[in-house]
């Protein structure tokens, strides 16, 4: 397990620095470069050219790589967004917490709701309860994140008062945890998606681990429904939403941008929206960088997991 | 096969922790706290008190405190809606719904132009920063000092104006005189020169935390004293202190901006504490909230009657409409995709009404005219289209074929809801101004198909509506015979209106057989490929961000920063001598707008285009908020709540 440990740790490296040299040299080919995004429409050629010198955009692409490489490593620095008046690390420290809040509770949440709802269809296939449930996981599924956000607000927020139009405006997770009227409504709105992709999952994950050899065996051994289920089937069918969750963990650091942006939250989605859009190339590197980070880290503990859930999974 | 489980207790259980979770949520919900109502206060008519909300535009937070704002921090939001509510400029402008100069507002009385306009004479007023000190004609010079070491960072500068074109300064007692090196138009330098001046207090002459205010030379010496040199270099060229004084302006100039970068420590700093405006900070973070309070030293006329004013930061037009409805703010604008009715129009066309969105109960709608013009230029460089692009621009009838195909009537009608202003040339037509001709605002290319056609079709053009128009005798067209009408349009994208614009203009182009090929790119792609350029690599054709100018802090639109040969915003490199000369009559002589105007809004250097009007929603029980000025500078001290 260590060396395998070791192995990934080290293909990770690779991938990181893949993603920050393709971003890097993609960063560079942007019109008018970084130094127009600082500065905007009424900078002057010399104005352009001390920006650029100022910042070692007037070196060989190489060189600026590993000056931006170099200054990761030594002080963590990922640069300073001209945009934002802000250095990258400060506005991803700042925004991170935000991220953090929304897109946990709700992945906890729909975890809560779509589990048990999965295994419901299965226990009742082919029954009323199941085709409803599909229905309404389709409906759930194929529902824009920006018109579930909009309805829930101007229904429940404007004209019933019952929440708030807006996510909590605080920075601090306690201060956004101690605003529930402020985040019912964002994180219900992003774990419904999660809840309809979760809850199939699950469905045909348990589907398919119930005609196992090993569940037959259970049964002909008398043991009763519910514990064939729970002790036996659950564990093994728990494998996908495992992937699933590994790879909720880049979106956790990556953000929501559409319920960030219909719910007044500027999480970690908008500030890379943000950079992408407004050209903004340190902060691009800086979010890329962390995401890229956070995939890496998200698929090994989705393997590692992988081999506690399920002990015949072995890692040499 | 058999049904698995059916009928257990356990499985009974699961729907019931499923609408378990769903039941915290909401019970959650019924424990949490509620917020504030903004606006509310207590009896009386014209209250004293309460807290007042401003929704800032989307991803247009304030972000920069220093009045000397670098072309990174040089917006709407960190000048005249944070920067001016705090530290002044030496001459206000923007009265009622005209971007006029205010003398009430202004530091300083009207400036007097004596020795045949060579000579500025400034009498400051006796304001008071909030520390007890004087506003003095010497913290005028303070700023202009800083300006001629850091000119080239300040956005507004324009090489061979302020402060180049100054021969020398005194500052005496409360008198300001500028010596200029030229006789200057006084409209023009009131309104584009003067206007950039931000006194600064001496409390800011410091390089070094602790140190004694204005133990810097900067704020002290003479104008004359601190001289500099250009130093030219193969990437373009910088400016070099030369005297004591002017290495103390670069280093004070280097620890304020410093100190702007730490926007978490804005409140407690003991630099920005200091204000001569009507407000003071009290909070702000990184986000764009900001708060400010009543600056109880304030020696202006007109004192703050609310107890806060509060800048509140919204990510969408979505989200800033939703604060709206839940009448979470006071004042904010209606997104053109928000507004449900057409406006209407009196006699006056400057003169907007319409109904309210049915949602915005308890606002009145107030629209407000940009003090700008909108346009896209095309690239008189150009070497697209086979080398040929340039060549067809730059013939005048190809422009003017252009243009009479373009109907901002029917776009501004249709698209913007008729909340929008057309621009016929230079100068904005709306709000009513003194400055736009009869000329101009009667659209000297009204929308006219047949004479587009026939413009093309005399100058040589095999017009093919629907199809692509050639050039059939190159004597004519100005370009080899053969020569399509291909065109290339790139616009900024994300903005619904821009997209139907584009789509409505292509339509309208193509019955000329003028092919545009459309395509979008971010706002800042756009500007930054719509740039001065020659050469093979300048391939450009037409560039939309879709915003065109802002004439804000040169008010005067005298156009030297947009359509002089060689002026920097000049970004299709457009040259004409005698468009450079009028507008040199405009700057440096006696004449007024008309002539440059008339010829420009002739000429066409650029396409114009309909500009969109911003619509303000305004608490009703708000008063003295409208009307908001075409410059969106914003007086808070002048409102109040009523019961």
């Amino acid at each position: 397990m260590t060396g395998y440990l070791i192995r990934r740790i080290a293909q990770a490296i690779v991938v990181v620095l893949g993603v920050i040299l393709l971003t890097f040299l993609l960063g560079h080919i942007i019109p008018g470069g970084a130094a127009r995004a600082a500065l905007g429409q009424r900078a002057t050629p010399s104005a352009l050219a001390q920006f650029n010198h100022e910042h070692h955009y007037d070196e060989p692409i190489w060189n600026q790589f590993w000056l931006y490489t170099w200054g990761i490593i030594r002080h963590f620095d990922l640069g300073f967004s001209y945009r934002n008046n802000q250095s990258v690390v400060s506005l991803i420290r700042e925004r991170i917490p935000k991220t953090l809040v929304l897109v946990g509770l709700s992945t906890v949440f729909a975890l809560l709701v779509a589990v048990p709802l999965g295994i419901l269809q299965v226990v009742r296939r082919n029954k009323p309860v199941d085709y409803l449930l599909t229905g309404a996981s389709f409906v759930g599924y194929s529902m824009p994140a920006f018109l579930l956000g909009q309805l829930l607000i101007l229904y429940f927020a404007i004209d019933l008062h019952w929440f708030e139009f807006e996510a909590p405006q605080s920075s601090s997770v306690a201060g956004i945890l101690a605003d529930p009227r402020g985040w019912i409504l964002p994180v219900f709105s992003l774990s419904a998606i999660t809840i309809a992709g979760f809850s199939r999952y699950m469905r045909s994950s348990m589907m398919e681990t119930l005609t196992e050899d090993y569940i037959r065996t259970a049964r002909a051994k008398g043991a009763s429904p519910s514990r064939v289920l729970f002790r036996h089937a659950l564990r093994n069918a728990l494998i996908p939403i495992i992937t699933l969750l590994g790879l909720t963990l880049p979106a956790i650091v990556g953000g929501a941008i559409i319920t960030e942006t219909v719910f007044n939250y500027p999480g970690m989605g908008l500030l890379t929206t943000n950079a992408a859009t407004q050209n903004d190339v340190p902060l691009l590197l800086g979010t890329t960088f962390i995401a890229a980070i956070a995939t890496v880290v998200g698929n090994l503990i989705a393997d590692i997991l992988y081999a506690v859930v399920d002990p015949r999974v072995r890692y040499a | 096969m058999q049904s698995v489980g059916s009928g257990t207790r356990g499985i009974r259980g699961l729907g019931v922790l499923a609408a378990l979770a769903i039941l915290v949520l909401a019970l959650a919900a019924c424990g949490g706290s509620s917020s504030n109502t903004p606006g509310t206060t207590s009896a009386g008519n014209a209250q004293k008190g309460g807290t007042a909300y401003w929704a800032e535009a989307p991803q247009a937070t304030p972000n920069y405190i220093f009045p000397f704002a670098a072309f990174a921090y040089f917006s709407v939001a960190n000048l005249t809606q944070f920067q001016e509510l705090m530290y002044r400029p030496l001459y206000w402008f923007g009265q009622g719904a005209q971007p006029t100069l205010n003398p009430s507002l202004s530091l300083a009385d009207n400036p007097t132009y004596s020795s045949g306009g060579t000579v500025v004479t400034v009498k400051f007023k006796p304001y008071k920063w909030s520390n007890g000190e004087t506003v003095t004609p010497q913290d005028a010079v303070f700023w202009l000092n800083m300006m001629k070491v850091e000119k080239t960072i300040w956005a507004g500068y324009v090489p061979g104006t302020i402060p180049d074109d100054i021969k020398s300064i005194s500052a005496s007692g409360n008198t300001l005189k500028i010596t200029l090196t030229g006789k200057a138009n006084s409209n023009w330098y009131t309104y584009n020169e003067l206007s950039q001046i931000t006194p600064m207090p001496m409390a800011w002459d410091i390089s070094a935390k602790g140190q004694k205010a204005g133990s810097q030379a900067c704020g002290t010496a003479s104008f004359t004293s601190v001289t500099t040199k250009t130093v030219k270099t193969s990437k373009g060229s910088t400016i070099a202190p030369l005297s004591a004084a002017a290495k103390s302006c670069a280093a004070v100039y280097k620890y304020l901006d410093g100190q702007s970068k730490k926007i978490s420590s804005y409140v407690s700093s003991p630099l920005w504490s200091v204000v001569d405006g009507p407000w003071k900070l009290q909070h702000m973070d990184t986000s764009g909230n900001v708060t400010f309070v009543p600056n109880k030293k304030y020696s202006g006329t007109v004192k703050p009657h609310l107890a806060k004013f509060v800048e509140l930061p919204y990510t969408s037009d979505t989200a800033e409409f939703n604060a709206l409805a839940a009448h979470k703010v006071d004042v904010g604008y209606l997104p053109t995709q928000d507004i449900t009715s057409p406006a209407k129009t009196g006699s006056n066309p400057c003169d907007l009404s319409g109904a309210n969105n049915p949602r915005l109960s308890g606002y009145t709608l107030a629209p407000v005219f940009p003090w700008g013009i909108n346009y896209f230029p095309l690239n008189f460089k150009s070497t697209a289209n086979g080398g040929q692009a340039g060549k067809i621009f730059s013939q005048l009838y190809f422009r003017q074929a252009f243009q009479l195909l373009v109907n901002q009537p029917l776009y501004i009608k249709q698209i913007d809801k008729g909340y929008g202003v057309p621009t016929y040339g230079p100068v904005p037509v709306c709000p009513t101004n003194n400055f736009a001709t009869s000329t101009e605002s009667n659209n000297p290319y009204s929308y006219d198909k047949a004479k587009a056609l026939s413009l093309l079709k005399s100058h040589g053009w095999n017009v093919k509506p629907g199809g692509t128009t050639t050039c059939t005798d190159a004597a004519k067209c100005g370009v080899p015979a053969g020569t399509p009408l291909n065109i290339s349009l790139q616009y900024a994208s994300g903005t619904a209106s821009i997209d139907q614009l584009m789509q409505a203009e292509k339509s309208s182009w193509a019955q000329a057989g003028i092919n545009v090929k459309l395509s979008t790119a971010t706002f800042d792609t756009v500007i930054g490929t719509a740039v001065p350029c020659s050469g093979s690599s300048c391939t450009w054709q037409m560039e939309n961000w879709g915003g065109g100018w802002i004439y804000a802090p040169d008010y005067y639109p005298s156009g030297e920063d947009l359509f002089q040969t060689g002026a920097s915003s000049n970004a299709g490199t457009y040259s004409d001598k005698k468009a450079d000369t009028l507008i040199k009559q405009t700057t440096q002589g006696n004449a007024s707008l008309a002539n440059y105007e008339n010829y420009l809004a002739e000429q066409l250097p650029v396409v114009w285009q309909p500009n969109p009007v911003t619509v303000f929603e305004v608490n009703n029980k708000l008063g003295g908020a409208t009307p908001i000025n075409p410059l969106q500078t914003i007086n808070p001290e002048d409102w109040y709540f009523t019961k």
